[in-house]
């Protein structure tokens, strides 16, 4: 098991390069001028050659390196070893005010917003989305699992169906819909909870159920397939011949079993729950992460393009490898 | 089982945690959405509307304008007081000897040196006085080239401001081609002091010789160069006498130099905190500015608030800086801009009492929102239209009408037109010859479009036909041309085809002399090009059939990202293509430039020689009368002969705010706003109590054939 995760660990770096190269590549090629407003002034030509030397953006090379450099946190040790950042440091001391800020695995500076650093802004907005995504993933976990249990006990019961019908609705919706729907009703007719916005608990409520909805509805039907597959299983006739109450042989039985293809899919759902969705922040304006995905690509911010790539291929590497582990400890039979 | 549901419940216990330790202040006095996002709080490299309004929130420049004047009268800010005077300055050339005329006189030119007197009660946020010195260092930022300011142009007014700026340029130049090993952090220091001491003293002549003894270095610059166009004798014409004095010398006279004093790129910066995140990068030699000291834990401002929190992409809050010099005039403690992007969910916020003032409204029914208002008018028309004989504006004409929800919507004129681009190379970028090129063809495109259908059915804000490109009553003492007639102008079809009948003759009359026969359907397919976002297919629908119809040309829609879009026209790389333009001071260059030869903003590659000179003529010319006629002419060159475009429509503002309880809003054309000076109000107020436009002596409206015209909205500027 140890090595199995040590071996994961070791290509972890790997995948990353991977990733880093498609996507430069990629954000590279899209047409448009980062350095530009688009509708704005423009400066003078000169002083967007020097801007664009001051970014490593004049050439495709140049970007790739620097930018791996300071984002593996390369230029960081070389720093720490040159002893720039003590003389920083010192200096700013003989000046009396704090050093500048310096982040080890340093994701440069967003060109869209010059006052921020991308390591603050995913830093600002990831906690965000990761709070709204475990608690939406937590939430449809519950209401996953019950409907499906509840489902898969009466197959074809009127509550069945209607548990069906509801986790159509939820794959089908988008959540543009279900988020403005659930706004109208208990935003503005009947004002139980602010139509948006961060920081109380009260205006946690919609969002996460909005952003739950369409994962609560794939868990009831995983779970729902999973336990009338487990209890039409040997095993479980045995558990109810041993006179094990129902209830025993539902949850410490069935379960057991029926959950595991929902754990393989709590790895890439709670990484896409965690990493923010765009519709469900704009809708609440919830200042999380997702809105970065669209916003960096479209203005060719291409720090802040690579940043959130970077940060969330390692998040979804990363979790993946969780539920590989949590598999093991729920199934003995992988090892 | 239960050994799953322990991680479970560690991590509800998780997000309580989280919860409970993020928290937000309470709402503040005043919350208003801004335009959008800020990009950055930094003056001199500002160029968004939204983050100019939260500079005059922050900071404070020489003067102000006072937006509840009809004049925009500049007023005294953190100057109480300036004299101009003018002189005749000697020209002198590279090597600091004299520019002599034809006749083998010295050469003089005229400058205006403006003298503030600060006050001394102009304090920084932390305590210690605004001096002169700030503004000459937050003047020098926006003149380097480091700094990249979008505004540069108004830095350049300064004399020798353009030529310090290619004087850094060159140095920067000439720091880069050197080897790599002899390129560091103390070298690129010890550039950056040199130029600075350029700014102070001047860089021609003996001083410059003495500094740069190294003769391959001299010659790398152009020293020895008589020709060298960024050698300076006297150094940048701005210094402070002393804490309290600053001079500045205008390059030539400027009527609106005291207006572009009041905009916010000018404003000053704090240098103690400012220069400790600017650092010269060891390979280009730059200065990087780094842009964390516009956040709370640095930043030191000068203006009526301070900034106490920022939170990326969620919200800011203001609160009054202790130190500012007229507190009095203050009537709310806090100021906060929450982030919503959606504007849907704007209007929600709005009517939940979360946000007091939206900025901009675009949401998809705000045209039915502002026909309800139209019709609450309706209900009280005999008041409204006594209100509006009176001069009163909008606003105030809502504070006399009993509070209905229904008046929160408000449309102003704006400072800004939208027109349609034509490529004006005699190429396009394909090879194919350009049919735009001829001026001819320009003109019956121009005077086809349906503005009508765009204002009434697709923008549906009474926003005011376009005519011209600075917009009507917007520049006091300037009323631009009339502009060429249109087909929707006239009160009858029959009038109408002739309209029509006009632009096609000038069209076939054009193809023949091109060469391409004289059937406008054998005219190269008309590619419209467009961003697709913000509602500008429609208005291409509309323009694309108004040309087939009345014309007899085919026409195509193409549509491109933003950014695309953004390349296509600054390549030149379309026939025809919308766009818009806002002002930003009070005169009409602030929109003729854009169609100068070569400007950065000559989106059409235009190039008249004639408007050029009229331009430049109206630069030096000192009377104001002929001065404002000079810009007549030339504006009446692109828009009566050469049309680089075709005017559309003048851009209207769309607010959302209850007039009965805000106070502060101006409803001024030139679009600026000054938050800090809004005032929330518990109960709802009359007329006479806010602070507002006061009641203008009603100007005559001319007529332009359109009957609708009398039946716009109460907005101050008419054509």
């Amino acid at each position: 098991m140890m090595s199995t995760i040590l071996r994961r660990l070791a290509q972890l770096p790997f995948i990353l390069l991977v990733i880093y190269t498609l996507t430069l590549t990629l954000a590279w090629a899209v047409p448009g001028d980062p350095l530009e407003n688009p509708e704005g002034r423009q400066p003078p030509a000169e002083v967007q050659e020097a801007m664009r030397a001051q970014y490593n953006l004049d050439s495709f090379w140049s970007f790739y390196f620097s930018y791996l450099k300071s984002a593996t946190g390369v230029q960081y040790l070389a720093d720490l070893a040159t002893g720039e950042i003590r003389r920083e440091a010192e200096s700013a001391r003989e000046a009396g005010v704090a050093p500048r800020q310096r982040y080890i695995f340093d994701l440069g500076p967003s060109l869209q917003y010059r006052d921020w650093r991308v390591n603050e802004m995913i830093g600002s907005s990831l906690p965000v989305s990761a709070t709204l995504g475990i608690a939406a993933i937590v939430l449809a976990l519950f209401i996953g699992i019950g409907a499906g249990v509840i489902g898969a006990v009466k197959p074809n019961s009127f509550l069945d169906i209607s548990t069906l019908v509801i986790a159509l609705i939820g794959i089908s919706l988008p959540s543009f819909v279900i988020g403005t729907v659930l706004l109208l009703l208990f935003g503005v007719l009947l004002p139980i909870f602010p139509t948006g916005g961060w920081g109380s608990p009260s205006q946690m409520i919609l969002p996460t159920v909005a952003l739950s909805f369409p994962f609560a509805a794939y868990i009831a039907r995983l779970t729902r397939m999973g336990m009338i597959d487990a209890l039409g299983a040997d095993y479980i006739r045995t558990a109810r011949a041993k006179g094990l109450s129902e209830n025993k042989v539902l949850f410490k039985h069935a379960l057991k079993n029926a959950f595991l293809p929902v754990l393989s899919f709590l790895g890439p759902a709670t990484a896409l729950a965690m990493t923010g969705s765009f519709v469900v922040e704009r809708v609440f304006f919830v200042p999380g992460i997702g809105q970065h995905f669209v916003n960096a690509v479209r203005n060719k911010d291409l720090f802040m393009i690579m940043g959130v790539v970077l940060v969330f291929s390692t998040l979804l590497i990363l979790l993946n490898l969780l539920v590989d582990i949590l598999y093991a400890f729920v199934d003995p039979r992988i090892q | 089982m239960t050994r799953l549901l322990v991680p479970l419940f560690a991590l509800v216990l998780l997000l309580g945690v989280v919860i409970g330790l993020d928290s937000s202040p309470p709402r503040a006095d005043f919350v208003f959405i801004n335009a959008s996002d800020i990009n950055t709080l930094d003056p001199q490299r500002m160029s968004w509307m939204q983050d100019l309004r939260a500079t005059r929130i922050l900071f404070e420049g020489l003067v102000q304008t006072d937006i509840f004047s009809w004049g925009f009268d500049v007023q005294p800010a953190v100057a109480e007081r300036w004299e101009i005077r003018r002189v005749e300055e000697p020209l002198v050339n590279a090597m600091g000897g004299p520019v002599l005329d034809e006749q083998g006189e010295q050469r003089t030119a005229t400058r205006e040196v403006y003298t503030f007197f600060l006050r001394d009660n102009a304090k920084w946020s932390n305590g210690s006085p605004v001096t002169a010195g700030d503004f000459v260092y937050a003047w020098r930022r926006g003149m380097l080239p480091d700094t990249a300011s979008p505004y540069m142009k108004f830095f350049e007014l300064v004399r020798g401001a353009a030529q310090f700026h290619q004087l850094r340029q060159a140095m920067l130049s000439e720091y880069q081609a050197r080897p790599r090993a002899e390129r560091n952090r103390a070298e690129a220091e010890a550039l950056y002091r040199e130029a600075v001491d350029a700014f102070e003293i001047g860089m021609s002549g003996e001083a410059a010789r003495a500094r740069f003894s190294d003769p391959v270095r001299r010659a790398r610059l152009g020293l020895d160069d008589e020709s060298s166009p960024w050698l300076l004798d006297n150094g940048v014409g701005m210094r402070a006498i002393d804490d309290r004095t600053l001079e500045i010398t205008v390059y030539r006279p400027t009527p609106y130099f005291l207006d572009i004093c009041a905009f916010g790129t000018m404003y000053p910066v704090y240098e103690p905190v400012v220069s400790r995140f600017e650092e010269p990068n060891p390979v280009t030699g730059t200065l990087v500015i780094l842009g964390a000291w516009t956040k709370p834990e640095h930043i030191v401002s000068n203006g009526p608030f301070e900034l106490t929190l920022w939170r990326f992409r969620r919200d800011m809050r203001f609160e009054q800086n202790p130190h500012y010099w007229n507190r009095d005039a203050l009537k709310i403690r806090s100021i906060e801009i929450p982030s919503i992007e959606d504007s849907n969910a704007q209007v929600l916020a709005y009517q939940t009492g979360r946000i007091d003032w939206m900025s901009n409204v675009e949401v998809a029914y705000r045209g039915a929102m502002w026909e309800a208002k139209k019709a609450y008018y309706e209900e009280h028309k005999e008041l409204v239209e006594e209100l509006r004989a009176k001069g009163y504006d909008q606003f105030e004409i809502d504070r006399h009408l009993p509070p209905d929800s229904r008046l929160h919507i408000h449309v102003i004129p704006a400072f800004g037109s939208y027109f349609y681009n034509f490529n004006c190379n005699d190429k396009l970028n394909d090879g194919r010859d350009n049919p735009f090129r001829d001026a001819r063809v320009r003109r019956a495109f121009s005077m086809t479009i349906d503005r009508k259908a765009i204002v009434r059915d697709v923008r549906r804000i009474d926003e005011r036909k376009a005519y011209s490109l600075t917009p009507p009553g917007s520049v006091a003492g300037y009323e631009p041309p009339r502009g060429l007639r249109s087909v929707c102008d006239a009160p009858t079809p029959e009038e109408r085809r002739e309209i029509a009948d006009e632009a096609r003759s000038l069209l076939i009359e054009a193809m023949r002399d091109m060469g391409m026969g004289s059937d406008p359907s054998r005219f190269p397919t008309v590619e419209l090009l467009f961003n697709q976002e913000g509602g500008h297919d429609l208005i291409a629908q509309v323009v694309a059939s108004s040309w087939e119809t009345n014309l007899g040309v085919s026409t195509r829609l193409v549509a491109k990202d933003l950014q695309v879009f953004r390349d296509d026209l600054k390549n030149q790389n379309f026939m025809t293509a919308r766009a818009g333009w806002y002002g930003d001071y009070g005169d009409p260059s602030t929109f003729l430039g854009v169609n100068r030869t070569g400007d950065g903003n000559n989106d059409r590659n235009y190039s008249n020689p004639v408007y050029d000179a009229l331009l430049d003529k109206a630069a030096i010319e000192a009377d104001p009368v002929r001065r404002m006629e000079l810009l007549y002419e030339a504006e009446r060159i692109i828009m009566e002969e050469d049309l680089p475009m075709a005017p559309v429509f003048h851009y209207s503002n769309v607010y959302m705010f209850d007039p009965h309880r805000l106070s502060g809003i101006t409803s001024h054309p030139r679009s600026v706003q000054n938050p800090f000076l809004a005032q929330v109000f518990d109960e709802p107020i009359g007329p006479g109590v806010a602070r507002a436009l006061p009641p203008r002596s009603p100007t005559p409206q001319s007529d332009n054939g359109d009957p609708e015209a009398s039946d716009s909205p109460p907005s101050e500027a008419s054509r």
